[in-house]
């Protein structure tokens, strides 16, 4: 067995372990604590890859799959890939160490784990099919944490949105493998049915309306643990750019920056905080988006930060919400809760995990957004004013939220044998979260070095592609190599 | 050898001081063991003196070498590839001049605050965000391209609105923070804007584009140099509190005393004002821009003088005197006499912050002389009424009295549409939640609590 072989192994038994676990008489806590250190054991073996190049350029291909878009490769491990797994590993982690007790119980534990593992293969993988399939079995997972009486009516919503975008996912891959696919039309409408399939699974306006429902409404525990990881950027970054005409791209382009100004603008005024966490993912997720489909090496290694950058701090930053409902119940953006002084760890980090998502100066957001304008410019000028817009008001729906969940009142109202602060679990959670985001934004160099090879590679591949088509003009046109 | 080698070692040392302030202080914090104020107050007095001597002796390296503008690079911060984010420094008598002038007030308001602020809540807050803010400031005054300008004009702004909302447990001091962190964000936005069509148009973001003049700046010409310069007047007008946006000014006064002083008396106020001096070449370029800042300086200096007197405390009254003198100072840039209004900037940043930190004591005194006498002192002025008929002297006091009904304004132009338009378009959301549902499922919407 080789070493990446083994690695890999250990990466997916892991969450496999808790799922294990969570089937026998194990104690609700202890049950915590082993998916707790699980995560942490998985973020240390999915850092190897990225800290180790021979653990890359693996693959397990099957010729069986050639003729399915995406390659033939069910699980490979390349640059891109390697830094996508401690990613979802510190994802899982947040989710376990900083989710209250009286909100996680056996079926939830054993539903992140199975939500990690889904996530962990989709990024695994670069065959539509399989992708197709982890699709279905992700919205399968989020659908089951959706079935209480309570949440009916969101079941129905996310049924419905996520339900379409699937079906829209299998009929374009199902035409693309089809001969039928040997025609340009054919090909264009199956590739446009993908293309929207992402939308929607993005919340890309105008198929935007589930999140902030699913967020509001729904369970917002699950509905971070899906949407954070972003596979629909996945899915556009393996599927979408390298086949997409120019068109295409510009137009997903434009609906994400729409997006972003229109996901950042709507948190802004916001009354719920649950509702704000929705639009402000749409937004910051819209972004990576318009990043990834820019075809200039700069932009696309910015959405690829970014989609670092937004999923951490937008995950933390949600979480620390939810943290706070578990001590205050649902929380109200109209009025003032105060409590920094009970809480003043949770209020830093949840301002510092704020202020990663608006590109702050000194954050991991910040590089992944000037790349983002820097290599727009020449491409898509009207990007960079966007993204300007969409990130001053993020700054300001992000600082609203502050204001309101941590300042304006000496005192929460609460009795005082409440304990309000933080468990050292999640304090330390939320420390090390920061440190990520500011260490990374500080000494960006070798992340965004690695984000520059990747989407160098990632152009290369649509050139070839491209080439393969015999479409020079299409292709001196689209791809601005920096 | 050179003076360029001392001169970076300088640089660096005076702007890495209060940065390194900022993670010292910072990072017991974000771990809830924050300093103690003794060792907060040494840290802070030590690298501010260090950051202040270092650009002190800077400037005189660079006056004795007599060279000309010096840009100083780092290399690239972001990434080892061509493009990526470089540290680079624009060193000129202007720039080292502003560099030494804030690190020496920041240094004096470091010195005054640790005892003004002695077992406060929150002290080292205080000095976290000063130190944020004399960081910033130090990259507005020496970058040499947009991001780091950009860097320091976030960091200022930032730690001002958070120093507004210093007494966070007060609502008033948070609604203002955010009122001035909304107009800081427009500010933010126009001066990005500007650095993305600089992008655009010259494919650079040096500075040396904007500020350099001759023919660097010829390379921008026409409607690009006029829209440039123009979301750079917006950016200075923002930061400034220039007019329209001069309502935000009396609501930062929530803050504590002395960093009421550092930021609207001394350097924050006038960071928009040297960001007009560095672009004068770009100015030159552009009459209508020109022309455009300076009535907006004569504007806003007529409307604060008027604002001023009307004032029922001490700090709104101080921060509209101030804001007198930066229209001025605007208007000496647009008339061309960029020597003057530097030395006018440098003289009144020193004046306001002595009004500013001695404004407690001479309430003080003043309570004490009025116990004195039985009475209030006789007010002087009355001027006014030479020249003018009372109707026109209770409409120019109400103006006055209500701040040039500014925050109605922008409440009724931005504000107002802006909330409606998004209020509606949350409720088209949760139609079109429901719009995608087969007619036979009800909408009805259930809240739920528990959650994972």
């Amino acid at each position: 067995m080789s070493d990446a072989r083994l690695w890999l192994a250990v990466l997916m038994a892991l969450p496999a372990l808790v799922i294990a676990a969570s089937y026998l008489r194990l104690d609700v806590e202890r049950l915590r604590r082993l998916a707790v250190a699980s995560a942490i054991a998985m973020l240390l073996a999915a850092l190897a890859f990225v800290v180790s190049p021979g653990l890359r350029d693996f693959s397990i291909r099957s010729s069986a799959l050639s003729w399915i878009p995406g390659g033939e490769a069910i699980v490979r491990i390349d640059a891109l890939a390697a830094t996508l797994l401690p990613f979802a590993a510190g994802l899982w982690l947040l989710t376990v160490a900083v989710t209250p007790r009286a909100v996680l119980d056996r079926q939830g534990l054993r539903r992140t784990a199975v939500a990690t593992l889904i996530t962990l293969a989709s990024f695994l993988t670069e065959s539509a099919v399989v992708l197709l399939l982890l699709s279905v079995a992700s919205l399968w997972t989020f659908l089951s944490a959706l079935e209480d009486p309570a949440h009916r009516y969101q079941r129905r919503i996310v049924g419905a949105y996520l339900g379409i975008s699937t079906l829209l996912f299998a009929v374009g891959v199902g035409v693309l493998v089809s001969p039928a696919a040997h025609n340009r039309t054919i090909e264009a409408a199956a590739m446009w049915s993908i293309v929207v399939a992402a939308l929607v699974r993005k919340g890309i306006v105008p198929f935007h309306a589930w999140v902030p429902e699913v967020f509001d409404h729904g369970r917002l525990g699950p509905a971070i643990l899906f949407n954070a990881p972003q596979v629909g950027a996945y899915m556009t970054v393996v599927l979408i750019v390298p086949r997409a005409s120019p068109e295409m791209l510009r137009t997903i382009a434009i609906l994400a920056l729409v997006t972003a100004v229109y996901g950042a603008a709507l948190a802004l005024v916001q009354t719920s905080a649950r509702r704000a966490c929705g639009y402000l993912f749409m937004s910051q997720s819209a972004l990576v988006m318009a990043g990834l489909d820019c075809t200039s090496v700069s932009a696309l290694a910015g959405g690829l930060l970014v989609w670092l950058s937004a999923g951490l701090g937008f995950a933390g930053l949600a979480r620390s919400v939810l943290v706070l409902e578990a001590r205050r119940g649902r929380l109200d953006l109209t009025t003032y809760h105060g409590g920094y002084e009970r809480m003043p760890l949770l209020a830093m980090s949840f301002l510092s995990m704020g202020l990663a998502c608006t590109g702050f100066p000194g954050t991991l957001g910040f590089i992944g957004q000037e790349l983002l304008v820097d290599g727009a410019v020449d491409v898509f000028p009207m990007m960079g004013f966007a993204i300007v817009i969409a990130s001053a008001l993020t700054g300001l729906a992000v600082l609203r939220m502050y204001f309101s969940l941590f300042c304006g009142r000496s005192e929460i109202p609460a009795h005082p044998s409440l304990r309000l602060g933080l468990t050292p679990r999640e304090a330390w959670t939320f420390v090390a979260l920061v440190i990520a985001l500011v260490g990374w934004g500080v000494a960006p160099r070798a992340l965004v070095d690695s984000r520059f090879a990747v989407s160098e590679a990632i152009l290369r591949q649509r050139q070839e592609r491209m080439l393969e088509k015999k479409a020079p003009g299409v292709l001196m046109n689209a791809v601005t190599l920096h | 050898m050179t003076a360029t080698v001392p001169l970076t070692v300088l640089v660096l040392v005076g702007v890495g001081s209060p940065a390194l302030l900022f993670a010292l202080l910072a990072v017991p914090s974000l771990v809830n063991r924050p300093l103690p104020e003794r060792w907060t107050g040494v840290l802070a007095g030590s690298l501010m003196t260090i950051s202040c001597a270092a650009l002190l002796v800077s400037l005189l390296v660079y006056g004795t070498a007599g060279t000309s503008t010096q840009l100083i690079s780092f290399g690239t911060w972001s990434s080892s590839r061509e493009g990526g984010i470089a540290v680079e420094f624009l060193v000129d008598r202007l720039s080292l001049g502003f560099a030494a002038l804030s690190a020496a007030i920041a240094g004096v308001v470091s010195a005054f605050s640790s005892r003004y602020l002695h077992r406060e809540l929150g002290f080292d807050r205080y000095f976290i965000l000063l130190a944020l803010f004399v960081t910033g400031m130090l990259l507005i005054a020496l970058a040499g391209n947009v991001a780091v300008l950009f860097i320091g004009w976030e960091f200022v702004g930032l730690s001002s609105a958070l120093l507004v909302a210093f007494f966070h447990q007060r609502p008033a001091a948070v609604s203002n923070a955010f009122r001035v962190l909304s107009v800081y964000r427009i500010s933010d936005a126009a001066m990005l804007s500007a650095a993305v069509l600089l992008r655009h148009v010259a494919g650079s973001d040096s500075l040396s584009l904007l500020f350099g003049g001759g023919a660097a700046t010829a390379v921008l010409s026409g409607t690009n140099a006029t829209m440039i310069a123009l979301l750079l007047l917006v950016a200075v007008a923002g930061k400034s509190a220039l007019l329209p946006f001069s309502s935000w000014l009396p609501r930062a006064m929530e803050g504590p005393t002395p960093s009421s002083a550092v930021y609207y008396g001394s350097l924050s106020i006038h960071a928009g004002c040297f960001l007009l001096l560095r672009a004068a070449p770009l100015l030159e370029q552009t009459f209508a821009v020109r022309l455009l800042a300076g009535g907006l300086g004569a504007a806003t200096a007529v409307f604060a003088g008027m604002t001023t007197r009307v004032q029922s405390d001490v700090k709104s009254s101080l921060a509209y005197a101030s804001l007198t003198q930066v229209g001025i100072i605007v208007v000496e840039i647009a008339i061309g006499w960029y020597t003057i209004a530097f030395v006018h900037l440098a003289g009144h940043a020193c004046f306001r912050l002595l009004q500013f930190l001695s404004a407690p004591n001479v309430l003080h005194d003043l309570h004490g002389i009025e116990d004195a006498i039985g009475d209030r002192p006789a007010a002087a002025g009355g001027q006014l009424s030479m020249v003018t008929s009372d109707r026109v002297r209770r409409q120019v006091f109400l103006i006055a009295l209500e701040r040039g009904f500014l925050d109605r304004m922008l409440d009724r132009v931005v504000v107002d549409p802006f909330t409606r338009l998004a209020h509606r378009l949350t409720r088209l959301d949760e139609w079109l939640c429901g719009a995608v549902l087969p007619p036979r499922w009800p909408i009805t919407v259930d809240g739920g609590d528990r959650d994972e």
